[in-house]
């Protein structure tokens, strides 16, 4: 058994002794007799080396596939060595949010040089120190769209299926409708949008490539939102804005999206890292930590938490959210990705992921899968086709090819990434070509 | 043009039909400095005793009362980018101003206040 | 140090990935950034040397003492790390087929059981991020529970004046009304006050047991019995749930729904401020709420399921499963005895730090705290001029991170100092001589303590600059 105490008993019986009682148990005597609990009914302890061989063996449950056809939300993309192991060291793992400036420098600046990153990545000028994940980034957006008269989010069945359900949980509980548009032809409709925006609008909200993958008209969209004083939210794919236009530049208020893709693992959904940013205008009302510049008493270079009062430690029930902990762990791991490719880097990928997308569409076309959409597309898209997709997708699974997500009886949503090779695609076609 | 004061430490300066409302010198020392002023909306009917907007200092923030019964119709903007200027002079740096409705009668005047914050 | 930004240089690489093999893609002008990226263009050596400089400006439970009150800083055992990073658990995609992902489920499901028996609970998700992002769920459940039964009229969530600041905050988030009750003179919840604002009207209680101020609420079955008896539920903060882990479980004081942190009470690491994992338990009645999906043990293996009466997904997928292979790990090697002896050591320590400071770090007299103490430094300061906060400063030079300040707030002067279990004696021992020392130093020099730190990082940094005019971002 492992307990991680260092405390022998003779410790313990000075200890006690020093506390002047007999033995541990008095020292919960504040405890109604009758509430305490006889034994947990959990197994014994295991040692070190059988925790490790019984959690190796779980691991051993899952399949890995060496090539990955998925995205939906999640993505494989290739790690850097050096984001691997310089983010495991320990100081980083093992300290706490950043509360003592003074010894806190190097996690308050990591946090600051992610802002930054952040900011340079959406042209916003503001970013916070991150969130749980793309889903929840989305929701806290929602959130800072309100205004007393406008309560209404204006979105379309493009975007991802989580991002949609935690929109609506949210929304749920605070008087706030999501207004979900029909797509047409996998983008944002926008004779349809502009009909439905009006005095009741907070906010529309559109993912930039959404869902099927397409690029969206998000200028667009922004000024149809902005003609109707709403505020225009983009959930973008952090890979994808090494090549499109920024949310800036499309007019977006606020941008968000889940930095999974910058250096986390897949890790069966999480943990990721959800990003915000925003105008300096909605400062104010962005939610979490924020770290910011400042001088200490000799004039140095210092970092802090700041603008504080508006969170819910300070704010309580007035805060606008109720955030505390976030992920800056991940959002660390995020930073020393960019870092590592650098913008050259980061446009190589993205261009990668777009050519292999592109190319294998044309393969799949060929075998019979075409696309669903006309519209552009980053690196994913939808096919369909006459063979059942559970019948293609089980002969890639047998090949170690976990092929795209089945979205219905014959419609598959591909990704492609620089993970893979021209070779790879070249196979799965080959694979598909004789399942008929 | 008369100056009233509330318990909760905002002064009122009421002429005729118009008041201009801020905090005391005194409450303005007791929040230390002053980082962000989140002005009321213009047009928001206010009620005397009721939340009027809040200021922030580094580590916290406090609710600010409306000292009289009215409509805002201005508010300071120039403390929205430099709130020090609360610190600097609490009594010329104004917060907003209301058109009056109504004043109520558990205002301190400036001698009745000082006693107050004397206790 | 100088940010990364400032080492970059033009031209610079330093990941690199295979030349494309096609070119196939010719994605419209009009889509394309106009905007050049500016991200720092590092080399290798550049980046290692910055960010093993970084870490070396942070401070995390490797490197000290690391008190943080309500924090619970425990050691995050590296065989944790290790487990985590198999490849049978990071390249596995979350919508993989659930044959192919069976080692996950069971993860999960070993997990939501284990935590369910350690709380009392009947069922237990764990898909919520963070603590505060639990007690949304929890109250999301809370609030579906009492629309089930068409009982409308319970909007408003009691939370005692001593609660964390999420608590109000999340209520709000999830909808409701707060109303505030004080604390008695034990520091515990006012019973008159509560029989006063109990009521047809009542959601919930949110109660963190043993209280912010590390005492356990001793009138919890009273408690229970008032906010039952209104039609209320109770609902259990687990921010200190390791004061008490397998010695008595919320389940049994009376609780209805309960969080939990796995980067507090299960050695989960901190990250500089996350991700935590925030799992939330309920009890049967409350279990169809809780959010989509569930993972079901059946013949054929594990199966995810939907409730139609589910209050939806709060997070992306299934949560931060990456925390609950190092929570499950952890809970596999302490076992039954080895879980109480966390919370027994928990307590030994903090009443050991506490027995020996007290006469000079006044806290609540003649009772046994739990697995943290708060004490308020107002006496000293009335007497020294020196505040709670200058005395965590000059514990930084001393090379220990200081306790909680300033928190809970109904303390004057307050820090909330708890050591957790995996302290040594050793350490105990010279943190008790530093901060009598410290206490002494407080009559013989105030005016150097006013301005510590002298040996840290940084000086006292100027706050009020960095809120009046936020600089949040690198700009050339």
């Amino acid at each position: 058994m492992a307990d991680y105490l260092s405390c022998t008993e003779r410790e313990t019986k000075e200890m006690l002794e020093r506390i002047g009682v007999k033995s541990l148990d008095d020292l919960f005597e504040d405890i109604p007799a009758d509430l305490k609990l006889k034994k947990l009914n959990l197994p014994a302890g295991k040692s070190q080396q059988e925790t490790m061989e019984y959690m190796t063996e779980l691991s051993k449950k899952n399949k890995v596939f060496d090539i990955i056809l998925r995205g939906a939300g999640s993505y494989d993309h290739y790690i850097p060595s050096m984001v691997k192991n310089l983010s495991s060291r320990s100081e980083f793992i093992t300290a706490y949010t950043p509360y003592q400036a003074e010894m806190s420098q190097g996690i308050l600046q990591a946090i600051f040089e992610y802002q930054s990153m952040i900011c340079d990545l959406t042209g916003l000028d503001v970013s916070n120190a991150s969130v749980y994940n793309g889903a929840n980034a989305a929701a806290e957006a929602m959130l800072m769209c309100l205004e007393r008269n406008r309560k209404t989010l204006v979105t379309f069945d493009n975007i991802r299926p989580d991002t949609l359900k935690v929109l609506k949980t949210y929304a749920s509980r605070r008087g706030i409708t999501v207004k979900v548009l029909s797509c047409k032809d996998g983008v944002a409709d926008l004779a349809l949008l502009k009909k439905e925006l009006c005095e009741t609008t907070a906010g529309v909200y559109i993912e930039q490539p959404n869902y099927f993958g397409l690029i969206e008209d998000a200028e667009e969209i922004g000024k149809l939102a902005h003609e109707a004083q709403a505020k225009f939210v983009m959930g973008c794919n952090p890979i994808a804005l090494g090549l499109l236009k920024s949310p800036a530049e499309c007019g977006a208020d606020i941008a968000v999206g889940d930095a999974q893709p910058l250096g986390l693992p897949m890790a069966f959904g999480g943990p990721y890292v959800g990003f915000m940013a925003c105008t300096s205008k909605e400062m104010r009302k962005l939610p979490g930590r924020i770290v910011g510049e400042t001088t200490d008493h000799d004039g140095n270079r210092a970092y802090v938490l700041t603008l504080q009062a508006r969170e819910q430690h300070i704010r309580r029930e007035k805060a606008f959210s109720n955030i505390c902990s976030n992920q800056a762990y991940c959002a660390l791991v995020a930073s020393m990705y960019l870092s590592a490719m650098g913008p050259v880097g980061l446009k190589e990928v993205a261009e990668a992921c777009t050519d292999y997308a592109h190319y294998f569409a044309g393969l799949l076309e060929k075998e019979g899968l075409g696309r669903k959409h006309k519209g552009e597309f980053f690196h994913e898209f939808v096919t369909e086709s006459e063979i059942p997709a559970d019948k293609i997708l089980r002969a890639l699974e047998r090949e170690g090819i976990l092929g795209g997500l089945k979205l219905n009886a014959h419609e598959i949503l591909w990704c492609t990434t620089e993970t893979l090779k021209k070779e790879d695609l070249d196979r799965a076609a080959e694979i598909i070509r004789r399942v008929k | 043009m008369k100056v009233l004061y509330r318990e909760s430490h905002e002064w009122v300066a009421i002429d005729g039909k118009k008041a201009k409302v801020g905090i005391s010198d005194h409450a303005q020392k007791e929040l230390g400095d002053l980082v962000f002023i989140n002005l009321p909306e213009v047009g928001a009917e206010v009620k005397a005793g009721e939340t009027l907007c809040d200021v922030e200092s580094v580590k916290a923030v406090s609710d600010l009362y409306a000292p009289v019964t009215g409509k805002v119709v201005a508010v300071n903007e120039e403390l929205e980018g430099a709130p020090e200027l609360i610190n600097q002079d609490a009594m010329k740096a104004w917060i907003c101003e209301i058109e009056v409705e109504s004043v109520p009668d558990d205002l301190m005047d400036e001698e009745a206040y000082k006693k107050f914050i004397k206790g | 140090m100088k940010l990364i930004f400032e080492i970059s240089e033009e031209g610079k690489r330093c990941a690199t990935i295979r030349k494309p093999q096609i070119k196939s893609a010719k994605l419209n002008e009009k889509y394309l950034r106009k905007t050049e990226l500016d991200l720092p263009e590092v080399s290798e050596v550049d980046f290692s040397r910055h960010y093993t400089a970084l870490s070396r400006r942070a401070f995390g439970v490797d490197n000290g003492f690391y008190p943080l009150g309500s924090c619970t800083m425990k050691y995050n055992p590296k065989i944790n790390e290790e487990v985590a990073g198999l490849e049978g658990f990071t390249r596995i995609h979350p919508l993989q087929s659930e044959k192919t992902v069976q080692g996950c489920m069971e993860v999960m499901h070993t997990l939501s059981s284990y935590l369910a028996e350690i709380t009392g609970m009947d069922a237990v998700t764990l898909q919520p991020n963070a603590g505060a992002h639990g007690e949304y769920t929890g109250l999301c459940l809370i609030a579906a529970y009492h629309a089930a039964r068409k009982d409308f009229k319970r909007t408003k969530v009691i939370v005692p004046d001593s609660a964390h600041g999420t608590n109000p905050a999340s209520a709000v988030m999830a909808g409701f009304e707060i109303i505030n009750v004080p604390s008695d003179e034990e520091k515990g919840v006012d019973l008159e006050a509560l029989k006063k604002v109990v009521g047809d009207d009542t959601a919930a209680l949110m109660l963190t047991n043993p209280t912010t101020l590390g005492l356990f609420e001793k009138n919890i079955k009273e408690i229970s019995k008032i906010i039952h008896k209104a039609g209320g539920l109770l609902y259990y903060d687990g921010a200190n749930l390791n004061a008490v882990m397998g010695v008595v479980r919320p389940g049994d004081m009376g609780f209805d729904v309960v969080h939990l942190n796995l980067h507090k009470t299960f050695s989960t690491p901190h990250g500089g401020g996350g991700p935590g994992s925030g799992p939330v338990g309920c009890k049967k009645e409350l279990a169809a709420f809780l959010p989509d999906p569930r993972v079901e043990k059946t013949d054929k293996g594990y199966k995810f399921v939907e409730s139609k009466q589910s209050i939806g997904k709060v997070a992306s997928f299934y949560g931060n499963f990456g925390v609950y292979v190092r929570a499950l790990a952890y809970i596999v090697a302490l076992g039954a005895e080895g879980i109480k002896a966390a919370a027994q050591h928990a307590v030994l320590n903090a009443n050991y730090l506490k027995v020996n400071i007290e006469d000079l770090y006044p806290t609540e007299k003649g009772r046994h705290c739990m697995h943290e103490f708060v004490v308020s430094m107002q006496e000293l300061k009335d007497k020294t001029g020196v505040s709670a906060m200058e005395i965590a400063k000059t514990m930084i030079d001393r090379g220990y991170h200081p306790p909680t300040m300033y928190f809970p707030l109904i303390i004057h002067e307050a820090l909330m100092f708890e050591p957790t279990e995996t302290e040594t004696k050793q350490t105990l021992d010279e943190v008790i001589k530093a901060l009598r020392e410290i206490y002494e130093e407080a009559f013989k020099d105030p005016e150097y303590m006013k301005s510590a730190p002298h040996h840290a990082q940084i000086g006292r940094p100027d706050e009020v600059k960095a809120a009046r005019t936020p600089v949040v971002r690198y700009q050339k």
